[in-house]
């Protein structure tokens, strides 16, 4: 994962192999990053982070139990600052449901990275929009997002919602997709804006504005690639004039690959 | 039925916190201070289920 590296960002991942599964692990895939191993799981229970209920849990994900199962670990990802304070976690009910790297990375350290460059851009008078994927493919049951970033001009704002009546607000909608889970978007929390001779007050965003979807891509494997539409609405104002309401669409394709360690199934092309 | 929705905010170390020191061997044996070989960079811990099965 140079993109990591590239930032800065030390990279450890802690399972409970064996320190040769884990050494046939990363030179079959070519992993140079920490693969740490906690044989026995001692830190894994340390830190509380056993899966008591994993046993419930597999049966409950239609998973048979299997003594492997003792030790596991919750999955999820901590981030650490630079003194290493944890600035977030983020854990998952779910092993089959798992962030890519570079989701994490962006839900976690947003910003230090630099985007994908498989990304649409739109420019127009006071505002730019990108849209872009945090992985141009995806396997079974992985985790991406859809990410945008809005960025309007000092002294325009876009309004959150509630809007006032007649003016649109800032929104972003994804088309539905065949056996794709599309989550909520999460904005960051709008600032009240007050406009003169109106009693009411609003909610709107100034500067750049980030959000993102996830998606999971819950079809089995040989679903084949699909094309991600994302529509992103918006009104941008000044505190004295407004221009026109605006949408811009753009189409984001997403390659499958196989989980890794597997082929995927043979299909027509 | 679904399983009841479990409070991750209480599973592990809390944000805030610093990350518990931890010593553990990679996948070439060497033991890895987590902290040490940190230094003075961000980090992602990431706790995953197994690169076996």
């Amino acid at each position: 994962m140079p993109t990591l590296r590239d930032a800065g960002v030390a990279l450890f991942a802690i399972s409970y192999d064996s320190i040769e599964i884990l050494s046939a692990f990363a030179r079959k895939h070519g992993i140079t990053f920490a693969l740490l191993s906690d044989h026995g799981s001692r830190v894994i229970r340390q830190l509380g982070l056993v899966n008591e209920r994993v046993q419930d849990d597999h049966a409950h994900y239609g998973i048979a139990s299997n003594a492997r199962h003792v030790g596991l670990p919750y999955p999820g990802v901590f981030a650490l600052d630079e003194r290493g304070i944890i600035v977030q976690k983020r854990f998952h009910e779910s092993y089959r449901v798992r962030d890519t790297g570079a989701s994490l990375v962006d839900q976690t350290l947003g910003g230090l990275l630099t985007i994908q460059p498989d990304e649409a851009v739109h420019e127009e008078e006071a505002v730019r929009v990108r849209v872009w994927l945090d992985s141009p493919t995806y396997a079974f049951f992985q985790r991406l997002r859809v990410n945008v970033e809005i960025s309007v001009a000092p002294g325009f704002h876009l309004y959150g919602q509630p809007a006032p009546a007649g003016f649109v607000p800032l929104s972003v909608q994804v088309a539905p997709i065949e056996n794709v889970e599309i989550g909520a978007a999460e904005w960051p929390t709008p600032h009240q804006f007050h406009v003169d001779g109106l009693d009411e007050k609003f909610w709107a965003h100034e500067g750049t504005v980030h959000t993102s979807l996830p998606l999971t891509f819950s079809a089995p494997p040989g679903a084949g690639d699909h094309v991600v539409n994302v529509t992103v609405s918006y009104q941008a104002c000044s505190d004295s004039a407004c221009l026109a309401p605006a949408s811009v669409s753009r189409s984001l394709p997403v390659r499958e690959v196989a989980l890794v360690g597997r082929e995927l199934p043979a299909r027509d092309r | 039925m679904p399983l009841p929705a479990r409070d991750f905010t209480k599973i592990g170390p809390n944000e805030g916190e610093r990350f518990p020191d931890l010593q553990l061997p990679d996948q070439s044996g060497i033991m890895v201070d987590l902290h040490a070989a940190r230094g003075s960079r961000k980090a992602l811990v990431v706790f995953y289920r197994s690169a076996d099965w």
